[in-house]
């Protein structure tokens, strides 16, 4: 009866475990530059999701791509190049801060300034 | 002055609806557009569907193409395929393709079927080429000029619509040129 109980609460487990191919790799350098190159590329047919989280087919074949990239010593900088040549900035979770990407990066300040400044003119007055 | 100070911010609060009116129902958040425009086509290597051939960027004819990327599995690449065989028999522009994940003899049956418009199709069956091409789904069409140049990409289905009003008068341009 035991046994039969430990079968059914272990078997959900198996729901857990992962589907996505095991990457191999021989350096921990290489392997944490995977990690970290996956966690910060978008799923372009995803919403909002990194590659690494992703099950689509094309965030797959990224993952794919970006380890035989890595095993053939490709710096991050040339993977991301690589990508961002195909893909546009938007392949990448951090858009690099360049002229049409400002607004992006300055909004934030620009607003909580404007809000500060009319915060501020209601206080005083 | 309490006037204009509340225009101001009317016409503020205006044009930031105005934006996000537009960004919500005009903007097509998924065409990307490609920064491979201009640029000269990545290189590829394909073997053609039927094993008799290479198709390469290298071995594309210097003047103005299309290639396609489809798939048989592909629900929109199938609504789309009347268009590039009028496209094939009336128009003087060569198509070339590239099948992407997919079976050789699914896609032989399929031109038996239905015919093939394309003058060569490329195997990519890992879809390898597909990304080293920036595509993210199909079907995608490259409009490359003489020089081997990437100058526009269509995302989706090319109608008749699309061939008339963008395809067709690029294309006459480019072989102007």
């Amino acid at each position: 009866m035991k046994k039969i109980l430990l079968v059914i609460f272990l078997v959900p487990l198996l729901a857990f475990a992962s589907s996505k191919p095991l990457y191999d790799f021989t350096e921990k350098a290489d392997e944490d530059k995977f990690f970290n190159l996956i966690a910060n590329t978008r799923c372009v047919v995803c919403q909002n999701q990194s590659i690494a989280d992703s099950n689509a087919a094309l965030a797959n074949d990224l993952r794919n791509k970006i380890y035989t990239l890595v095993l053939e010593k490709k710096t991050t900088t040339e993977i991301e190049k690589y990508l961002t040549a195909r893909y546009g900035n938007f392949i990448l979770l951090k858009p690099p801060l360049e002229s049409n990407t400002l607004i992006l990066w300055l909004f934030p300040l620009i607003a909580s300034c404007l809000a500060s400044i009319v915060i501020y003119r209601n206080l005083i007055r | 002055m309490l006037v204009n100070k509340n225009l101001i911010a009317y016409l503020a609060v205006g044009i930031f609806l105005i934006i996000l009116g537009y960004e919500l129902f005009y903007s097509k958040p998924h065409e990307i557009p490609s920064p491979l425009i201009g640029e000269a086509l990545p290189s590829f290597k394909l073997n053609t569907i039927n094993k008799q051939g290479i198709l390469s960027n290298k071995s594309l004819p210097h003047r103005p193409l299309l290639i396609n990327i489809w798939a048989t599995w592909c629900y929109a690449c199938q609504i789309e395929y009347p268009q590039l065989m009028k496209i094939a028999r009336d128009e003087h522009t060569p198509i070339y393709s590239i099948v992407y994940k997919d079976n050789a003899a699914k896609v032989q049956q399929w031109f038996k079927e239905y015919g093939n418009p394309y003058v060569l199709t490329g195997d990519d069956a890992n879809g390898n080429v597909a990304i080293d091409l920036g595509v993210y789904g199909t079907p995608e069409t490259f409009v490359i000029d003489a020089n081997g140049k990437v100058v526009y990409k269509h995302i989706g289905i090319i109608d008749n619509n699309t061939w008339n009003n963008i395809l067709k008068p690029l294309l006459r341009k480019l072989s102007s040129q």
